[in-house]
Order: structure tokens, then sequence, then C-alpha cells
């Protein structure tokens, strides 16, 4: 009986998603879910996002444990209901885990069956637990002497770690510090840790079994002829139509149909999830963790500082006939509202066609020079900023930019962007001018090869044949990745988008 | 310059309905009003007019008290207590709205607004302008009474809607030109409560966007209640230089002269769109209303326009609608679809009530469908007889080949309150197939309309 029995794999978000790091489960073994609740926070190179659950049913087995590193569509816990037997969740998580290939190159002694001993007091849901608890490993001999010795040194507290590890660690008793790092961004993995308490003879906390992907037991039910009110049931219930007998008018799927194929499959019932309290202490702070945003912005951007080499080229460019031409267009079309930014866009977008070799992203080994200007334009928002993507700059006009943009940063700051409208990019543009900023240098969005950082265009003298004069200039400065791009490129760029700036006639061609 | 994610200018069904809408979707918004939270929906139309129209309920039950054996003796009526509860119930309900922006963090900004730029506004209150700045701005701005080219409201002799709505003394002698819904409202109101009111309408009938037959019932109903329906007959002029008020009717009799003491104008509405600064910013309106697509958005960038400033139908729950789908659109919520404005029903008044949703029965031929119609009189219905009010009828148009609900049409008591079992139908594309195996308690009204579909395919049980 595995119809009632519901995968959760690891989820494809963007193109070139291929794995993902578990960073904390949000329900325990045992707790009923319903479609659409969160489930997993799964980490990507690029965002922190939460799998939610797209059936209902109860939380029998967790397969992906935090830290652990999986490839998508790797299977990472079980939704089953109530009735369903230990033997058939641990039947349906072998069958999964045979046909897959291990996604990280762990070593077999690591891998068990699931259930968490950590997990918190074991409520009655647990009785359900999909499989025995794991023998505890044998402690060696010689354990207790390198496992102080793993406990040993001054205060890891400015270790790279992933939260995961940190709080392994604390458990375990080790030191950061003496644990060699080969985690995401430099950052001590949980991996590291387990390595190292399993090399010097330590017990195991916690081990998993990591398997793969897997098909859908029924097929897309979309199609099924069923009356609205069944529909919606079904979906709630997670009842597949296909599952459904068929008794009402017209050869449609009733509400009857589904509530039979339910009360079959036990899908009724529910079973609220306990979550423990913390104790709140009064402090002259308010204490507040990292959203899964500030997150991505804080490992991204240390690590860009930390691995691309920055490099800062900087001009100036006077904007009096950009600024005519600007007036000229938004006069003449009710439907745009184009501003100096959007020039900007396309300005970028022009010189990048010019000067390709910026218009690149770097993952350390290999350049990919892309055919088109994806530009990355960052937008502040509440919780932090995000970089919607204005795709294919170069073949579209200033009109279509200014109301992409528009809309971008609409959605944007509601959270409503799709993955792949900010995910990716070729080049980015962060424009501070709006605060009065004058000039600012910018961290590179990796993999991008380069950011360019926009100021206040403003009224200041400049010098033309030896007089004085006034002219709105606006200062440009463009952060480069020096592995890949070299000062007298960057240079060019930027003189070749100074001539689209100052002539933006020319981008015309 | 102040600046917001999206600003709504009007604080009428539309308007209020928009900014909550943002808000909730994570706007920071702003909602320009120039008088009052609610509109003229909640201050000055649908809902102080309901409040007057249940006076007229209490003055018919009271009239008809006899047949059920009542009798009693110095019956008055002081129609400033029924204003009081008329404005008391608009008052109640703006404060409400006032709360709901608190309660969604909206800027709540007094003033008249106008388009400054694009995506600028400039807000005036008391001679002094404010600007406020946003990228998405929505036009809820409503629509007012019209005028004709010989006869204006003066809120004296001729009053319009609000006038109408807030009487000191009842008219003896009323002349309503206009009998569209709101003038057969007021007609209707000023009958019960008294008045000897003529109803002139310069088209062939009464209500003129229902039905046919459901105008030809309506026009009985009203000639059996003493009011005078002229139909074909225009105003030629009017002169109120005098004690009485003479209307100069030209009808299909020929001339003739009425004395009343009172003229109430309802010949239609126009659109709010002046003082916008539409004009210079070359915003495109057509007949007097902002042009549109489905979603709201005009042809200037960032500005949208909802509800009755947008056009036709004249309705707030239209107008409502059309806020969360312009505000929904422009937050990228995934599957918004614009409005099936024959989806949107209509509700009438009067007594006896009128209802209705869909194509009428020419509306649905001229559209190419082949039809099929059901009729159910409602003085075969127990319950119209039991609270003797069996006049009305109950008409339904069918697509013969699809079963499609194309439109249904009620005249009779609380038929207002039914129509919304004829709408969801429709918007479930249901067949005549699910309305005759659904079951209807009995004894109600609205068993008629089971009545009238089993009609529709010869199969009524009461007639």
């Amino acid at each position: 009986m595995s119809a009632q029995i519901k995968p959760i794999n690891m989820p494809k978000w963007g193109m070139e998603m291929a794995e993902g790091d578990i960073n904390s489960w949000h329900v325990e073994i045992g707790a009923q879910v319903n479609a659409g609740d969160d489930l997993v926070d799964v980490e990507t190179s690029k965002i922190v996002n939460t799998v939610t659950a797209t059936n209902s049913g109860i939380l029998r087995a967790i397969v992906g444990q935090p830290g652990d590193t999986l490839a998508v569509g790797a299977l990472l816990g079980v939704l089953a209901d109530a009735n369903t037997s230990d033997a058939d969740i641990q039947a349906f998580i072998a069958s999964h885990t045979a046909a897959a290939a291990p996604a990280e190159s762990s070593t077999p002694a690591e891998k068990s069956s699931t259930p968490a001993e950590k997990s918190s007091p074991p409520a009655a849901a647990q009785a359900t637990t999909a499989a025995p608890a794991p023998a505890k490993a044998d402690t060696k001999p010689n354990a207790p002497d390198a496992m102080s010795k793993l406990a040993a040194g001054a205060d890891d507290s400015g270790v790279a770690a992933s939260p995961v590890a940190r709080r392994l660690a604390a458990e375990y008793g080790v030191n950061l510090n003496n644990i060699s790092a080969t985690g995401r961004h430099g950052r001590v993995s949980k991996r590291d840790l387990d390595a190292a308490v399993s090399a010097a003879g330590g017990q195991l906390i916690g081990a998993h079994t990591a398997s793969s992907s897997h098909a859908p037991r029924y097929p897309d039910d979309s199609t099924v002829k069923a009356t609205p009110v069944a529909r919606r049931l079904a979906r709630d219930l997670g009842i597949n139509l296909h599952q459904c007998r068929v008794s009402g008018d017209r050869g449609r799927v009733c509400k009857a149909d589904v509530e039979a194929a339910a009360a079959l499959h036990n899908k009724l019932q529910a079973k609220p999830s306990s979550t423990a309290t913390e104790v709140a202490v009064e402090e002259a702070f308010e204490l507040q963790a990292m959203s899964g945003m500030r997150k991505t912005i804080a490992a991204r951007l240390q690590a860009s500082k930390q691995t691309a080499p920055h490099f800062r080229v900087q001009i100036d460019a006077e904007l009096d006939a950009l600024l005519a031409v600007r007036k000229q267009l938004n006069d003449a079309n009710t439907n745009a509202k184009i501003s100096v930014n959007d020039f900007i866009v396309k300005a970028c977008a022009s010189a990048l066609t010019r000067v390709p070799a910026i218009n690149v992203q770097f993952d350390g080994e290999q350049v990919k020079y892309f055919r088109d200007a994806d530009i990355s334009v960052a937008v502040a928002i509440d919780e932090g900023l995000i970089t919607p993507i204005v795709k294919q700059a170069n073949s579209k006009g200033l009109i279509a930019i200014s109301n992409e943009v528009r809309d971008l940063a609409t959605r944007a700051k509601l959270n409503r962007l799709k993955p792949n409208e900010f995910q990716g990019g070729s080049f980015c543009i962060s424009n501070l001018g709006m605060f009065g900023i004058k000039q600012f240098d910018a961290i590179i969005n990796p993999p991008q090869g380069a950011i360019l950082a926009v100021g206040a265009g403003e009224q200041r003298p400049v010098v033309k044949n030896g007089q004085l004069a006034v002219a709105t200039v606006v200062s440009l400065t463009l952060s480069s990745d020096h592995r890949i791009i070299d000062g007298a490129v960057a240079a060019q760029f930027m003189s070749v988008l100074k001539g689209y700036l100052e002539q933006p006639a020319t981008m015309l061609g | 310059m102040q600046q917001f994610d999206l600003i709504v200018v009007g604080g009428g069904p539309g308007g209020y309905v928009a900014a909550i809408r943002a808000a909730q979707l994570g706007f920071k918004t702003a909602l320009v009003e120039k008088q009052h939270l609610g509109g003229v929906c909640l201050n000055w139309g649908c809902i102080p007019t309901k409040a007057l129209l249940r006076g007229a309920d209490v003055a018919h039950t009271l009239k008809e008290a006899a047949h059920f054996g009542f009798a009693f003796d110095n019956l008055s009526f002081d129609i400033n207590k029924l204003v009081a509860h008329s404005r008391n119930v608009a008052n109640k309900l703006s404060q409400g709205i006032a709360y709901l922006m608190k309660k969604n963090g909206i800027a709540v900004i007094d003033g008249s607004a106008r388009v400054a730029a694009k995506g600028e506004l400039e807000v005036t209150l008391n001679g002094k302008a404010s600007r406020y700045k946003a990228d998405h701005i929505i036009l809820a701005t409503g629509a007012r009474a019209r005028n004709l080219p010989n006869i204006a409201i003066d809120g004296k002799r001729v009053w319009g809607a609000r006038e109408a709505m807030t009487p000191t003394a009842l008219p003896e002698r009323l002349l309503v030109i206009g009998a569209g819904a709101i003038g057969v409202e007021f007609a209707s109101l000023y009958s019960d409560l008294g008045s000897s009111v003529t109803l002139v309408e310069a088209v062939e009938r009464i209500t003129p966007a229902e039905d046919a037959e459901i105008s030809a019932l309506a026009a009985k109903a009203f000639s059996k209640r003493g009011i005078t329906v002229l139909t074909n007959t225009l105003v030629d002029a009017l002169d109120s230089s005098g004690e009485d008020t003479i209307a100069l009717l030209k009808g299909p009799d020929g001339e003739q002269r009425l004395s009343v003491d009172q003229v109430i104008l309802a010949v239609g509405i126009s659109g709010n769109i002046e003082q916008l600064g539409l004009e210079s910013l070359a915003v495109a309106t057509e007949r007097g209303f902002i042009k549109t697509d489905g979603f709201g958005k005009t042809n200037l960038v960032g500005l949208y326009a909802i509800g009755d400033v947008a056009g036709p139908p004249w309705l707030a729950h239209k107008a409502s609608h059309e806020a969360v789908i312009c505000v929904e659109k422009i937050a990228g919520v995934d599957g918004v679809k614009p409005l099936n404005k024959d989806r949107v029903p209509g509700c009438t008044y009067c007594r006896p009530q009128i209802a209705s949703v869909g194509l009428t029965e020419a509306q649905a031929k001229s559209a190419g469908h082949e039809v099929r119609i059901g009729r159910f009189n409602l003085n075969a219905n127990g319950k119209s007889l039991a609270i003797n009010e069996a006049e009305g009828l109950v008409k339904t148009v069918f697509d013969s080949q699809t079963g499609e609900l194309l439109g249904a049409h009620m005249i009779g008591p609380e038929v207002t309150e039914q129509i919304q079992g004829f709408g969801i139908a429709q918007q479930l594309e249901a067949t005549e197939h699910e309305l005759m195996h659904t079951v209807f308690a009995h004894p109600t009204v609205s068993e008629s309309m089971h009545e009238s579909v089993l009609d529709s395919l010869g199969l009524a049980i009461h007639q």
C-alpha cells in the first residue's frame, strides 16, 4: 500500500541548481502537515528557501538531516497517513535509496536509517516513527583521548561554520578551531565535524540515509472531470482524482467520491504539532534571528569579498544630453516614465555588447561569456535587497526596459518575484543616487564578474576648453573580479559606457 | 515629497477596497479623499436610500394592516425621523471605513487630488497644495448625477439624489424624471410615503436596462400603486417661477402641463473626470469616462481607473471587484482575470424589487444564442401568497444547446437577496441540469427560481 506514501523531494529552484544543503526542518516526525505548510529550509548557492508540502499527511520519516547536501530530486522525507505501517515506510525509503546514487561521498558507515535521537521529547506521535533507532556506534578505546584533543583550543566563536555544525560542535564539546573546513563558503560543515568526530572515534549524533529521485504515484489529475468542490477537497486531502470512483453527474467526480477515497485511506485525521517555547529575557536590545534573505546576502557577499579580488575603476559622465532626450521621450509618450537609471541599464546593455569580456559569470574554474546582457538591478526592500533581472536588455527599447524595471521593483517590494526573475544575470547595477550619494563602491554579485555603482546626477563645475562651466555629472564606479577581468578591459568598458551616456543617440545603433 | 508604492484617489467602494487590498499585499498605500470616506455609496447612495426605503416598507405594511385584521387611529409620520435614521446609518459606516484604513496601515490624505505628472499627485486642502509620488496611482473618483440641457439640479425645486434623500417635508405632488434604477427607487419611496408621483421616461419603457417583460410588470405594479407612469415622454420645459412648478411634457399623446411641488432629476450619471489633470497628460477618455483595459490600466504609465469613473455598469460591487482585479494585476498575483461584466448582478430596490444578472432575452438573441426561456409567476408561489406579495416573475434565459444560464431576471419580494443563487450558478458554469437537481427549501419565494428553471424545459410543477 504505497499509494498513500508521499515523498518529499529536493526541489529544483532555477536552472543551475544541482544540489542543496538541508538547513533545518520546520516540523517534527509525527506531525500532521497540510499542503502548503513549510517543511524544511534548504540552502543553495544562491538562496535559502523553504520547501513546502505539496500533499498533506503525517511526517513519518526525515531522510535529509540538517547539514546534508543532497542532489535535486533526492528524497528528503516521507509523508504518509497514521495507518501506514513502519515496514511500508522503510520499504519505500529503501526502494528510493536503492535506486539512487548518493549525492555526496559520505562513507556507508556514516549512513543508517532515519530518525533523530536528538529530537526533543518523544511525543506520542513518534510511536509511528518510520524506523527503529539506529544502533549507537561503538566508541573506540582511544576515543576519550582523541575527543579531548578536539575539545581543546582558543575561543572558536569567530570560526566560520554552518549553524548546524556549530550546534553539533557544542553538543560534542568540540572546538571548531580543530576542524578543517571544506563546506560552502569555506565554512565548517556538518560533514567536516562528523568526519573529525568519527576519526577521533567519537560517537555520531544522528545519522542519515541519502537517497534520490522518484516518480509520482499517480499521473496529473487536472484533466479528470470533477466538480469544483471535489477538486478542491481532493487537493486539500492529498487525494489524486484518479484514485476516486466517478459517481457524479455527467461523469464527474463529486464530493462524495473524494470523501470515499479519503475514508478508504484514512486521510481525515489530524494531529496538532507541539512546539517548544523559549523563555524571553529582557535585554537592552532586540535580538533577531537572521532572515533567510539576510543569511544569503551575508554569505554571498562575504564569499565575494573573500574570493574575488576586487579592483575599481571610476569615471564621470555628463548627463545633460541624456536628460534632454529623456524629457523628449517622456513628453512624447504617455506610456513612458523613463528614469536616468533606465538609461544606465540601456547604456550598460549596449556597452556589454561592445565589451563582452565584462558580460560574464565565473564559478572559480570556468568563465561563461553571455550572448545577451541580462542586467540585475539592485532593489532595496524591507528585508534587505534583491536583484531582479532585466533579461536581454540589449534587445529592448528604453520604454520597455523602464516599464519592466518598474514592474520588477514593485513585485520585489511585495516579495512576489519568481526565482527565475532574480536568479542569474550577467551584470549588476546598484544605484544610490536617489539618496544624494556622490560615489560608492559595490561588491560583486557572484558569480557575476562585475558590478556598476551609480551615484547621484548633480550639477558640478567642469572645465571645458580651459573655461569653467556647469554640467550635470554622474560618477560611475565599476568593481571587477581581477581573476577574469583586467584593468584595461574594465577601463575600455567604462569609456564605452561614458560615450553612450554622453551621446545617447549612439545607443540607437 | 512623500512617496508611496500606491495611492488611491477616492474613498468610495472602489477606492477603499483597492487601498485595503493593496495594503494586504504589502504596498505602502495612501488614500486621498476630499469629503467622506465611503464615497457616494455609503454617504449619499446605496446605503442611505436603503435606510429610507425601509421606512417605505413600514408605510406599506401599515397601509395593508387592515387586510390582516389590524385597525388603528391617529397614525402619524415624521419624515425628519426617517431621514435621521438614514443619516445615522451613513455616518456609522463612514466611521467604519476610517477604522479599516487605520487597521490596514493606510495613510488617509484629506483633499482634492490632481495628477500633476506621471507618478505624481498634487493634493489640495484649503488652498494648500502638497505633492506625493507613487509608481501606481488608481483613480476611483466616481460619478455624479447628470443634468439635462434644459433642466439642471438646483437643490430647491429640482432635486438630485442627494437632496432627495434629505427632505425636510414630504412633497405632495412629485415629478421624477428618468426611470432608471435611481428614478424608480425614489418614485417608489415617495409614493409609499404618501406623495402623488408622476414618473417620466424618455424611452419606451421604465427600467430600460432590464428585460422587457420585467419592465412591463414593474410599470403595471407601479400603475396599480397609483404612480403615473409616462414613457416615450420628454420634459420639454420646466417653469418653477410660480408657486407651483409647471412641467411641459411631450408624449405620444401630445403635450400636457403638469403642476408639481417637487422634481427629482435622475437621468443618468457622468464620471468625475474634471480637475484631475487628465487633459494635460493626454489621458484617454471616452464619453466622459476614463478609458481602461480589462485591468483598469489607462494609457498613461502608472495610472489606473476603476469603478464609476471608468464606465458602466455604475454599481458599487462592480467598483469593488475592479479594485481587487486592478491591484492584484499590479502585484503580479497569479490567475487574475478581467471582470466579466455579464456576471455583475444589478438590483433595484423599488416595490416590487427587481434583480437580474447576465443577458436579457433580447441581448441573448442578438448575441446569436438560440435560447430556451423559463418563466414562473409568483402568484403560483405559496410563500408569496402568504406574505400577500404575489406580484412578480422569475425569468430564466438558457442557451438551448449548451444549457448555460445566460441570464436571470426577477421581480418580486426580496428578489435582490435571491439573485445571488443564479450568480453563483453562472460563475460555476452550471447548466439547467444542476439547477433542476438542487433542492430549494419550501416554503420560500426562491422556489420560484427552481420552477422557472423547470419551466425552461416545460417541466414546471406548479403552473
